[in-house]
């Protein structure tokens, strides 16, 4: 018997309680009984499963004997229908939304662009409802392969595009070209981005103006566009190299030698909370953040899973003096230290990139505070394609 | 005395004409899966059930399955099906 078989037949789970129940299980198999999960509880209790027609063969037995017979639980379509039967609007009503749902299912809910990344996203959405796809349209109405065609035309960068429909969902996948600009562009030097010194210089097109070794500084011409062809005749083009230079970088941090910490004077106040939606009642008075600790619990109204935005808060207010702390001058150089690689970082320095790293620490006069200053040498691309 | 040479009859009969035994002899049939499952086909009732110990009749006389946790997964006139942790099984 397979579950499904006997969820399709419907069966009971049942209890057998009194003396000699092994007796009545071999009378009950005899009839052609079949049952499931006989699970023994007690010595007078045995719960099984059999199914529906087979209970109603079952009175008989017990009749007149100890033996009671209890039914536990009903499972199955049978009793799943009943249920249905005795609800009409129910079933009206899970009908109604089926339907619903299917029809709501033909048109398009949501659109998805991906695939963007010097174009804006805006622009597309607007390109596309211009093409006339946004929520709410049929389905059957979206032609996606004119939509691919008028947005190719639109945006001349884009290399392809795919639109599909997938359920209520419309996904347009983008590709943009990939142009290179130094191919397009004009006439122009390379020049330098930042100081360095030169460390390799490889030349693809125009005269160099450094060498290997040559410090530069920012602006200064490193790859000129003018140069003489195999004829010996003075060509202007579009100079391109790879200039790569040990380029220094500078990051300053400060920490204080001493801090003030909070220190609760024991004098506490209580103040209680009553949030009803976006109103709040405070029942006592509130303290300034300055001069008190805030430690506060929250209790929330709830009726089984559904939240009531109904809130009650317990605020206690800790009143605090300020000491001073001295902090150890490991710990506060430690700390410039970490201020002045974060400073590093925002200018792009990358930790692993470091050729030479120099620290230098200073105290702050009058300010009780170390200074730490970090120099590093890093290994960058200089060259900066500039036009005439 | 009767029942003994019917007995012995048909199973020199099943052993002639090479019949499955357990058929024409009534034999109860044992299945052990491991120690976590058996089946007792062609059973004649059960005797007593109980977590640790479930006895049944057959023609050969009485089964006696022993260990912890049993119970009787299906039961019908014709098969028992039993899980849990079996330890021991003997015909009594």
């Amino acid at each position: 018997m397979t579950s499904l078989f006997l969820w399709w037949q419907g069966y009971v789970t049942v209890r057998l309680r009194g003396p000699g129940l092994e007796h009545l299980l071999n009378k009950m198999t005899d009839l052609g009984i079949a049952l499931t999960n006989v699970e023994r509880l007690t010595g007078d209790v045995v719960i099984a499963k059999l199914m529906v027609r087979d209970f109603r063969r079952l009175r008989p037995l017990v009749r007149g004997s100890q033996i009671s017979v209890t039914i536990l639980d009903k499972h199955g379509a049978p009793f799943f229908l009943r249920k249905f039967k005795l609800r009409g609007f129910l079933v009206l009503g899970c009908l109604l939304s089926l339907l619903f749902v299917m029809y709501l299912s033909n048109f398009i809910w949501f659109i998805e662009v991906s695939g963007t990344y010097t174009l804006s996203n805006e622009a597309v959405k607007e390109a596309i409802e211009d093409l006339q796809l946004r929520a709410g349209i049929v389905r059957s109405a979206l032609q996606p392969r004119t939509i691919e065609v008028e947005l190719l035309k639109r945006f001349p960068d884009l290399a392809w595009v795919q639109v599909s429909i997938k359920g209520v969902k419309v996904e347009i996948i983008l590709t943009e070209r990939e142009g290179i600009e130094l191919e397009q562009a004009g006439p122009g030097h390379v020049y330098a981005a930042m100081d360095g010194v030169i460390t390799e210089l490889l030349v693809l097109k125009g005269t160099p103006q450094v060498r290997d070794g040559s410090t530069v500084r920012k602006g200064e011409l490193l790859i000129s566009g003018q140069y003489y062809d195999q004829r010996g005749i003075q060509q202007f083009g579009a100079a391109q190299g790879v200039v790569k230079a040990r380029v220094w970088y500078e990051g300053v941090g400060e920490a204080a030698l001493a801090r003030w910490e909070p220190r609760k004077t024991g004098r506490s106040h209580r103040q209680y909370l009553i949030s009803i939606g976006p109103l709040r009642i405070p029942l006592g008075r509130s303290y300034p953040e300055g001069t008190h600790l805030r430690d506060s619990k929250e209790w929330s109204l709830s009726l089984g899973r559904a939240l009531v935005p109904i809130h009650w808060s317990k605020v206690d207010y800790h009143e605090v003096e300020y000491i001073k702390v001295e902090v150890p001058r490991e710990t506060a150089e430690r700390n410039a230290y970490e201020l002045a690689w974060e400073s590093l970082q925002s200018q792009g320095v990358q930790a692993g990139q470091i050729l030479e790293e120099r620290t230098t620490v200073d105290f702050i006069p009058d300010a009780d505070g170390i200074r730490v200053m970090v120099q590093v040498e890093v290994l960058e691309e200089i060259g900066q394609f500039m036009a005439y | 005395m009767r029942s003994a040479v019917n007995q012995t009859l048909k199973r020199k009969f099943a052993q002639t004409f090479d019949l499955p035994s357990a058929i024409l002899l009534d034999q109860a049939t044992i299945h052990l899966m491991g120690d976590a499952e058996a089946k007792v086909v062609n059973h004649k009732g059960l005797v007593q059930y109980t977590n640790t110990c479930i006895k049944a009749r057959s023609a050969q006389g009485l089964i006696e399955i022993s260990g912890a946790d049993l119970e009787i997964v299906s039961f019908s006139s014709s098969e028992i099906k039993i899980s849990g942790m079996i330890r021991q099984v003997m015909l009594k």
